[in-house]
């Protein structure tokens, strides 16, 4: 079994602070980099193996936006519902977890 | 869209990703530059605002850049899952054949490269006859250039009985002129004008007064290869002379080193002064004379008998090949005390093997000999040629040393490495295992065993050879063993 299709996939530390990065609103490379202090080489390949398991998908932002704010069009990572409960999981394994970001909801409050 | 910091440090950043774009599987390549692109121009603007070079930002930027190759390598390991690679055998008899191949184009390119390895080639070109003779005063064997033109006009006018025609030649230094150049000083050869027919090189013959020959070092210095030369005039002192050809350079037998040959009309005479006299020895002279030093005394009517040196100017310098071919002789003669020749005994009939499994393996052999003699010539030739002059005695002794050590070491090699490999798929055995004591030789049997990863056979090989157990053996194994190899080759 694929271990997107198993919410109670134990994923590393690395891996839950990554999806809930995601979570809280940090949806691109960089800026997941930047918000939990993982260098470039740890972070990256994460990415690419949660996307391999399905617990995220990867869309390419549109070149309307990218062109109106000066900038290369970023590629920005999103949760599937799969990705969801496995990050559920991960936080009762790691219960400190919630407490590393501001999520949306804190950030805009 | 905007780039932010110093134009050189982005470039070394882009230089860095593409780096790691190299490592990426090829269907991903295009996306992955382009996300990471977009990742370096936001890391860039978090850290890098301005133009100005700041050390401490550059080195995140630079870690961040390192990164890009652990990306690439984890998509490798992702693309590698996904689609397993069929696993390559260490030991195929292809990758035996592509390496010798391999070998065998890299020890021929310095033949075709090192200047005294193409020298030896060009002076194996030059076509010379047999039966020359370089005629010399036996009383000055120093100094060959003794023969006056007047002796040699008597000699030709004279019937020969062991000599059917001679030539005549004179080195002297000479201002040559020409159009577009003030002229430089050249070695000229006054010779006669049979002299190229008699030494056997194929030249026109001569309808100019007086024509040159050019030797091929001289025509390249002075005239630039240029292919239109025939046909130009020179001129030497007051005279002028049509340049008739270029014969290629090489060491001829003859002494005098030389940059054009004169050839004189026999109509007005040779140049004064002593010179040197070829002959040509004639079917009776050849029958005759069989030694390279010959004593010759010359009979005239009214004088006393005159005695010359006859020296023999053919080729008798061995060419490479004829080294090799006798180094061959020689390895193969000393191959058995070397090395055991018998590639091994079989436990079973070969006859489990079928016919054109028996044929391959022998192919294989012969490929392998046949690919290890062109190399160990092409390096020989290389080594004896490209390191000493041409014409150095060294570079034959050279030649032939590492030609025999070549074929020696080449041929111990082939030979072992045929008797590690399965006489029935070719791939070389793998996994020894140490089975027995060696103390115990003669209680039970000692020795490495060694495993077809095919699932074929087993290997034997003794630890001490004994009457009972010499050699190394095979054992082809039963269909019932199939099942331990994953993988086996196919039949």
């Amino acid at each position: 079994m694929a271990p997107g299709k198993n919410p109670d996939t134990r994923l590393s530390h690395t891996a839950a602070m990554i999806l809930q990065a995601l979570d809280a609103g940090f949806i691109y490379g960089f800026s997941i980099m930047e918000m939990t202090g993982l260098p470039s080489g740890t972070v990256y390949p994460a990415m690419r193996r949660l996307e391999r398991d399905d617990l995220i998908r990867s869309q390419w932002e549109k070149q309307s936006i990218a062109d109106a704010e000066q900038r290369p069009p970023r590629k920005y990572y999103k949760m599937t519902a799969a990705g969801r409960a496995t990050l559920e999981s991960s936080r009762k394994r790691y219960p400190l977890l919630e407490r590393l970001f501001p999520t949306e909801e804190v950030r805009k409050a | 869209m905007k780039d932010f910091g110093n134009p050189l440090a982005r470039a070394l950043n882009l230089a860095l990703i593409a780096g790691a774009w190299l490592i990426v599987p090829g269907g991903e390549r295009g996306e992955w530059w382009r996300e990471w692109r977009a990742e370096l121009w936001q890391a860039r603007h978090e850290h890098a605002c301005d133009s100005r070079v700041s050390w401490a930002s550059e080195r995140a930027l630079f870690g961040f850049c390192l990164g890009a190759y652990q990306d690439a390598l984890c998509l490798r390991r992702l693309e590698r899952r996904t689609h397993p690679v069929h696993r390559v055998r260490f030991g195929a008899a292809w990758q035996c054949i592509v390496s010798m191949v391999v070998l065998l184009v890299v020890s021929y390119t310095p033949s075709r490269v090192l200047p005294g390895v193409r020298a030896e080639r060009k002076l194996a070109r030059v076509p010379t006859r047999s039966g020359l003779v370089l005629i010399q005063d036996a009383n000055n064997e120093d100094s060959p250039a003794t023969i006056s033109s007047g002796q040699y006009r008597a000699w030709k006018e004279r019937k020969q009985e062991f000599f059917d025609d001679f030539a005549f030649y004179r080195v002297t230094r000479e201002k040559v002129r020409w159009p577009q150049h003030d002229g430089s000083g050249w070695s000229i050869a006054r010779a006669s004008s049979n002299f190229f027919s008699l030494v056997g090189l194929p030249l026109q013959p001569v309808r100019a007064e007086s024509g040159i020959v050019l030797s091929e070092s001289a025509w390249r210095r002075e005239f630039g290869a240029n292919l239109d030369i025939a046909g130009s005039e020179v001129q030497l002192g007051s005279r002028r002379a049509t340049i008739v050809g270029v014969v290629p350079d090489g060491d001829w037998g003859l002494p005098g080193k030389v940059d054009a040959w004169l050839l004189e009309p026999e109509s007005q005479g040779t140049s004064a002064g002593a010179g040197y006299v070829v002959a040509h020895l004639s079917s009776s002279g050849e029958s005759k004379v069989r030694s390279p030093r010959v004593q010759i005394t010359s009979y005239a009517p009214h004088r006393t008998p005159d005695d010359f040196l006859g020296i023999s100017v053919c080729h008798d310098v061995p060419t490479p090949l004829r080294i090799f071919l006798f180094a061959v002789l020689l390895a193969m003669l000393a191959l058995p005390a070397v090395t055991s020749v018998s590639i091994s005994e079989y436990s079973v009939s070969f006859d489990e093997v079928s016919w054109k499994r028996q044929a391959l393996c022998w192919g294989f052999l012969a490929a392998k000999i046949a690919l290890l003699l062109p190399t160990a010539y092409f390096v020989s030739v290389g080594v004896g040629y490209g390191l000493t002059t041409v014409t150095s005695a060294s570079a034959t002794y050279l030649q032939l040393a590492v030609s025999v050590f070549g074929c020696l070491l080449g041929m111990c090699w082939v030979l072992s490495d045929q008797r590690k490999r399965c006489p029935v798929c070719l791939e070389r055995v793998a996994h020894p295992a140490r089975v027995g004591q060696f103390s115990r030789t003669f209680l039970a049997w000692s020795g490495t065993e060694l495993m077809c990863t095919g699932g074929h056979t087993l290997l034997h090989v003794p630890a001490l050879p004994t009457s009972w157990f010499s050699t190394q053996r095979w054992m082809f194994l039963d269909p019932s063993w199939k099942f331990l190899f994953a993988d086996p080759v196919q039949e």
